[in-house]
C-alpha cells in the first residue's frame, strides 16, 4: 500500500516562502488582510515557523516550513464528532467540509496548530477569482480546512496514469509546495517504496518529526542543518 | 446554472475520494458552481486545460516559467523545468504573479489628468487621442528645437524594448535615456570595473564555490536574481559531493546569516576592514595564490613606473596597515575569528569573496580577496558572463534637428570633476534638472519606475516632477509617481504581452528568453512599445523609419531572426544537453535543435528561451579589460580618472585618502561629517526581504501576508532591536517607537530580536506606499524617508547606511 510523506530538508531550505504562496494560489486560500490577521485568524495550510535560540551574539534561528504532519495516529480525526476528518487508505488526512459541522475540537486537539477555521466568508475581489483552480473548491464560512497534499492532484494524476495504461510512478504526483521549491528542498513520495528517494531520506542520520514524542506519527519528516 | 443540494454535494466529495478535491471542471458540463451555502458565485471556467512557457517578471531575475490556463484563464503560475535559470523553481514572487495580473486596481485604459497635479482626478480618453496628445506636445517641442528636453526614465528593463525606447530618443533628438536599477544587491560593480574594466558581466559561480564568504550580501533575499541564487544554495548544500561552507558576515541576522554556517557580526560599514584583515593574513602566512597573482595580477608588489617614480603595492599597504589587532578594533570581529576566516578561505578551494556596492575602496577590498585566492576566472570563483548576442536593428539616419539634440549632454551626466566615476546619476538628476543644472527637462516618459518611492528624497523628486511640464506614466498600476503625471498610458502586465528577455546565468552562459501572452489583454491597455512605434509613425520623417516593425511583436520576430543569422547557441534544454553542446563546441561543432528560421521562432515559444551554454576559462583579453590586461590590484582606470586633480577638488568630494593609497583597497570610515553620535547612537540598517526587493510588489496581498512568521509583524514594517538594548530604552515587543535621524522621524512597531547588533537597529524596505492599490496603499512605512542619502564620494550613488539615528518610545 503507498504511504504519502514529504521530506523538506532544512540544509537546502532557504526560507524564500515560494511553498507557502505556492500553496495558497493552489488551494484558492483567501489572502489575508491585516485585520484578520493581527486576530490570528489568516489561513496558511502551509506557512514558516520561527524559532530563536541564544542570546546575541550566539543565535541560532531556526525556520521551518510547516505544512500538515499528515500523522498516521491524527489527533484531529479522534476527536471528530462528524467524521468530516478522516485519514485515508493512502495516509492523506483529509477534511471533507461539507460534513464539518465548525465545533473546532480538532483545531483544539492538533498538536501542529494546522488546522484553520474558516471565521469569515473568504473575501475576493471580483477580478481575482479568475485566478481559482477549478480542481479545489472555495470553503464557505463556517468550516475548517487544512492542507490536503494537494490531493486533487492525485485524482488527476490517477486518472492521466490510467489513459496512459501504465503505473503511477515516481513524480506523476507532487503537491503544489514541493514543485515550485527553487533550492530542491522539499521531496514527495512513497514512504513505503525503498526504492524511493523520500523512504531513503526518511532513513537519514538526519532525520527528525515535529513533537515526536507525542505518538503522532508525522508522514512529514525534516533533515536537520549542518553537515 | 444549476444549484446543488447537500446530498449531490457529499457524492460529489465521495467520488472525489479525498475529500476537498472536488473535480468539476469541464467534464462535468457545470456552467457555473454555487457553493453549498449560497454565499459565493464562481464561474467555472470552461476549455481546455493549456500550459503556455513564459517569462516572469515580477523582478529582473529572468526565470522560466509555465502557466496553466484552463480556457482563457491563467489560474496557476510554476517554474519552466527547461529553463536555465530557474529549472523548474520559482519564488513566491513568481508565485503570486496572477495576483499581478488580476489585479483589481490595474489601470484600465489611457488616463488624462482633469485636476490638479496628484489629485487623483482622471478622466478616460481613447487611445487615438491620447497619443494624439502625445505627438502634438512632442511637435512642440521639435518646432521649438529643444529636442534634447525629453527623457524617458526605465526601470528594470532590458533588450529590445530598451533598445527600442533609446531608439526613439535617438530618433527624435535626445540623449536622455535613463536607466534607474535598484542595484544594491547586483554585487560590487564598481570594483568590477575599476580591477577588471568590465562594467557588467560579474558572476560568481556559487555552484562550483567551497567556501562562500559574504561581506553584507543577503544572498537568499535581495541577490538581483534570486532562484538562481537559492537553487545553487540547495545544490552546493547536499546535491553534490562536497557540502560548501557559507559565511555570512553583516550587522544583522539575515536569512542567509541564519542558513550560513556561521554569522560574524560586524560593526556596519566596515567591511571593507575585514576583507583587508582576511588579506595581510593571507599574504603574512603566505597562503596566497603566487600563480594567479604572478600571471594575471598587477601592482601586488611595490613598483617603478615608467617615469621612474615607485609606488606601493597591495602587499605592501596591506602589511603595513592592516593587522588583525588594528581590523578588530574598527570591524569588533574577534582576532581569533579574523585569523580562522582568513585560514580557511584561504584553504577551501574554490573560495569565493562577495561584496555589496556599497562605498569603492570596501568594494575593492573584497574583490581583492578573490584575487588572493586565485579565484578570478576559474571554477567557483568570479566568473565574466559571455556576451549576449544583440541582433542588430537596421541604422537610423536622424535629421538635422535630431542630431543636434542627440549630441546635447546628457541630463543625468554629473559635472565631471564632481563625481569621477558616474557616467550618470540616475538617482538625483531630478533633483538637479529641475534647477535648470544641466538643463529643464519639457517632458518625461516613466517606464516600469516609480521614483517617488524608490527615492532616497521622495519630496525632492516629487517637487522636482511638479516643474516638469509634461509627465507620461505608462505603469500598470497607479503608483506614487504616475499620480502625478499628466497623462498614463498603461503597458499590459508581464502575463499579456510579448518581450524578450536577455540575461546571464551564475555559470555565465549568455540567455535569451521569450516573454509570450498567456492571455489576452484584460483591459484597454496597450504594449509600450506598440506605443513607441505608433508615436514615431505619427511623428513621421526620420523617426518613422527608424522602427523595421509596424508593431511591437512583429520588431521582435525581426529580432529573432536577426539572432538566427547570427548562428550562435540553441533553444534552451537540459542539463545533458548543456553538456553535449560544450563538447560539440570544443571540437569546433554545432548541432541546433532547428533548421530555418521558422522553426526556430515556432520552437523557442514552446521551449521558452535561447542559449549558449559554453564558457571558455582563461580567455585573458576578455576577462581583464584593464590597461595592464591583468587583475589590477593598484587600479590604473582610477589613477586615470582621478587624473591630477587638486588637493582641494579631493577634498570637496569627500576623499581624505592620498597618494598611491587611493587607487589601491584601502578602508577609510565612511563618515558623514554631520554625524553626531552622542546625538544619534545608533545605526540605521535598512534591508530588503525577498518578496518587496525590487519594491515593485508591495500591491500583491499573498506577498503583504508572508513579509514575517508573526502575524502581529505583517501588514506593517518594524523595526529590529536588540533585546537588552530594548530593556535598557523601556521597551517592549509591539510598542511603537519613534525613529529619529537628523533629517525626521517615523514611528514603527517595535521587534526584539537577539540577532540584531545592540548598536544596530534594523528596517526592511519595501512597504509604505502612498498609492499602489488597496494592499499596499497606506501599509507600513518607508524608512527612506529618513534617510540621509550620503552619496559616495567616487560614484555618486547614494549610501543606504550611513544614517545615525536615536529611538524612544512613542
Amino acid at each position: 500500500m503507498v504511504r504519502w510523506g514529504m521530506v523538506i530538508d532544512l540544509d537546502k531550505c532557504t526560507a524564500c516562502q515560494a511553498c507557502v504562496v505556492a500553496c495558497q494560489v493552489e488551494n484558492n486560500v483567501p489572502p489575508a488582510d491585516p485585520t484578520i490577521d493581527a486576530q490570528y485568524r489568516a489561513i496558511h495550510w502551509l506557512r514558516l515557523l520561527e524559532y530563536r535560540e541564544g542570546e546575541y551574539p550566539h543565535v541560532r534561528t531556526r525556520l521551518i516550513p510547516r505544512p500538515c504532519m499528515h500523522c498516521d495516529k491524527p489527533p484531529c480525526v479522534k476527536v471528530c464528532p462528524v467524521g468530516a476528518t478522516n485519514i485515508g487508505s493512502e495516509g492523506i488526512v483529509d477534511q471533507i467540509y461539507g460534513r464539518c459541522i465548525g465545533c473546532r475540537y480538532c483545531t483544539t486537539a492538533c498538536p501542529y496548530t494546522v488546522k484553520y477555521m474558516n471565521w469569515y466568508r473568504p473575501r475576493w475581489p471580483e477580478e481575482m477569482k479568475k485566478a481559482f483552480n477549478p480542481d479545489v473548491t472555495i470553503r464557505p464560512k463556517g468550516v475548517v480546512e487544512k492542507c490536503t497534499f494537494c490531493s486533487h492532484r492525485l485524482i488527476k494524476a490517477r486518472e492521466r496514469v490510467r489513459a496512459e495504461a501504465r503505473e503511477l510512478g515516481p513524480g506523476d504526483y507532487i503537491p503544489a509546495c514541493v514543485e515550485t521549491c527553487p533550492s530542491n528542498a522539499m521531496y514527495f513520495g512513497d514512504l513505503e517504496n525503498p526504492n524511493g528517494t523520500v523512504f531513503q531520506l526518511a532513513r537519514s542520520h538526519r532525520a527528525f518529526k515535529l513533537l515526536e514524542d507525542l505518538g503522532t506519527e508525522p508522514k512529514v519528516i525534516y533533515l536537520s542543518e549542518g553537515e | 446554472m444549476m444549484g446543488i443540494n447537500r446530498r449531490d454535494f457529499l457524492t460529489a466529495l465521495g467520488v472525489a475520494g479525498g475529500g476537498s478535491a472536488l473535480a468539476f471542471g469541464p467534464q462535468v458540463g457545470l456552467k457555473v458552481f454555487q457553493t453549498l451555502w449560497g454565499e459565493d458565485w464562481v464561474e467555472v471556467p470552461t476549455g481546455l486545460e493549456t500550459r503556455i512557457n513564459s517569462i516572469c517578471q515580477q523582478c529582473p531575475g529572468g526565470c522560466g516559467i509555465t502557466v496553466r490556463l484552463v480556457g482563457d484563464r491563467a489560474v496557476k503560475i510554476d517554474g519552466n523545468p527547461f529553463y536555465p535559470i530557474n529549472r523548474g523553481g520559482l519564488c513566491p514572487k513568481g508565485q503570486s504573479g496572477l495576483q499581478s495580473l488580476y489585479d483589481p486596481d490595474r489601470i484600465r485604459g489611457p488616463l488624462k489628468r482633469v485636476g490638479e497635479r496628484g489629485a487623483g482626478k482622471w478622466e478616460s480618453i481613447s487611445w487615438d487621442d491620447a497619443i494624439k496628445t502625445v505627438i502634438t506636445k512632442l511637435q512642440e517641442i521639435r518646432e521649438k528645437k529643444e529636442t534634447h528636453t525629453i527623457a524617458i526614465m526605465a526601470g528594470e528593463t532590458r533588450g529590445l524594448m530598451q533598445a527600442l525606447l533609446e531608439r526613439f530618443l535617438l530618433a527624435f533628438g535626445s540623449p536622455n535615456y535613463i536607466r534607474v536599477s535598484d542595484d544594491l544587491a547586483a554585487g560590487p560593480l564598481d570594483a568590477f570595473y575599476l580591477m577588471q574594466g568590465l562594467k557588467e558581466g560579474l558572476v560568481y559561480d556559487l555552484e562550483q564555490a567551497n567556501y562562500i564568504l559574504s561581506f553584507g550580501c543577503d544572498l537568499l533575499q535581495s541577490f538581483w536574481s534570486p532562484v538562481q541564487v537559492l537553487r545553487a544554495f540547495g545544490y552546493i548544500r547536499r546535491e553534490r559531493g562536497s557540502r560548501a561552507r557559507v559565511i555570512q558576515i553583516e550587522p544583522r541576522q539575515s536569512i542567509t546569516a541564519t542558513k550560513a554556517d556561521e554569522w560574524i557580526p560586524i560593526n556596519p560599514g566596515t567591511e571593507g576592514a575585514l576583507a583587508l584583515g582576511i588579506a595581510h593574513l593571507m599574504i603574512r602566512e603566505g597562503l596566497h595564490d603566487e600563480n594567479f597573482i604572478w600571471n594575471n595580477a598587477f601592482g601586488f608588489e611595490d613598483w617603478i613606473d615608467d617615469s621612474r617614480i615607485s609606488h606601493q603595492g597591495f602587499k605592501g599597504l596591506v602589511l603595513k596597515e592592516y593587522s588583525p589587532g588594528i581590523v578588530s578594533s574598527i570591524t569588533g570581529v574577534p582576532v581569533d575569528v579574523i585569523i580562522r576566516l582568513a585560514r580557511e578561505f584561504a584553504t577551501t578551494k574554490p573560495a569565493v569573496a562577495i561584496g555589496l556596492r556599497g562605498d569603492v575602496p570596501s568594494q575593492m577590498a573584497v574583490h581583492a580577496l578573490n584575487a588572493l585566492v586565485g579565484s578570478i576566472d576559474s571554477p567557483g570563483g568570479v566568473l565574466v558572463a559571455r556576451d549576449i548576442p544583440v541582433p542588430e536593428l537596421p541604422p537610423i539616419e536622424p535629421d538635422e534637428i535630431s542630431q543636434k539634440g542627440a549630441q546635447m549632454p546628457h541630463i543625468a551626466q554629473p559635472a565631471k570633476e564632481k563625481y569621477l566615476l558616474a557616467d550618470y546619476l540616475p538617482h538625483t538628476f531630478l533633483e538637479r534638472a529641475s534647477t535648470g543644472e544641466p538643463y529643464k527637462l519639457e517632458a518625461l516618459f516613466l517606464y516600469q519606475t516609480n521614483p517617488i518611492f524608490s527615492s532616497f528624497n521622495p519630496e525632492g523628486v516629487a517637487g522636482a516632477l511638479d516643474k516638469i511640464p509634461f509627465i507620461v506614466s505608462f505603469s500598470s498600476f497607479m503608483d506614487e509617481s504616475s499620480q502625478q503625471a499628466d497623462l498614463i498610458l498603461p503597458d499590459h502586465t508581464y502575463l499579456e504581452r510579448w518581450q524578450d528577455d536577455p540575461v546571464y546565468n551564475l555559470k555565465g552562459y549568455p540567455i535569451i528568453g521569450l516573454r509570450r501572452p498567456v492571455v489576452s489583454p484584460l483591459y484597454d491597455t496597450r504594449h509600450t512599445g506598440d506605443v513607441i512605434i505608433q508615436l514615431a509613425r505619427g511623428l513621421g520623417g526620420s523617426l518613422a523609419q527608424a522602427f523595421p516593425g509596424k508593431d511591437f511583436p512583429e520588431t521582435l520576430q525581426y529580432y529573432f531572426q536577426k539572432l538566427f543569422e547570427q548562428g550562435r547557441g540553441d533553444l534552451v534544454g537540459q542539463e545533458f544537453e548543456e553538456a553535449w553542446s560544450k563538447l560539440l563546441a570544443r571540437g569546433g561543432w554545432r548541432s541546433p535543435s532547428y533548421q530555418t528560421a521558422e522553426e526556430f521562432w515556432q520552437r523557442l515559444q514552446e521551449k521558452g528561451g535561447w542559449w549558449e551554454p559554453i564558457y571558455y576559462y582563461g580567455e585573458g583579453e576578455r576577462v581583464f579589460k584593464t590597461p595592464s590586461q591583468r587583475f589590477e590590484f593598484y587600479s590604473q582606470i582610477l589613477k586615470e580618472r582621478v587624473g591630477v586633480l587638486a588637493e582641494e577638488r579631493l577634498k570637496a568630494i569627500g576623499v581624505q585618502v592620498r597618494g598611491d593609497k587611493l587607487f589601491l583597497p584601502h578602508w577609510e570610515a565612511v563618515k558623514p561629517p554631520e554625524s553626531n553620535e552622542e546625538q544619534y547612537p545608533f545605526i540605521l540598517n535598512i534591508y530588503q526581504p525577498l518578496v518587496f526587493a525590487g519594491l515593485i510588489n508591495a500591491s500583491q496581498p499573498f506577498l503583504q501576508g508572508i513579509t514575517s512568521p508573526a502575524p502581529l509583524e505583517r501588514w506593517d514594517c518594524w523595526i529590529e532591536i536588540n533585546p537588552e538594548l530594548a530593556k535598557k530604552l523601556g521597551i517592549s515587543y509591539g510598542d511603537q517607537v519613534w525613529v529619529e535621524s537628523p533629517r525626521g522621524k517615523l514611528s514603527f512597531r517595535a521587534k526584539l530580536v537577539e540577532g540584531a547588533m545592540p548598536e544596530v537597529v534594523n528596517i526592511p524596505l519595501g512597504v509604505g506606499h502612498k498609492a499602489l492599490g488597496r494592499w499596499a496603499k497606506n501599509i507600513g512605512k518607508n524608512p527612506l524617508l529618513i534617510v540621509e542619502g550620503h552619496l559616495e564620494p567616487l560614484t555618486g550613488r547614494p549610501l543606504i547606511n550611513t544614517t545615525r539615528v536615536k529611538i524612544y518610545r512613542a
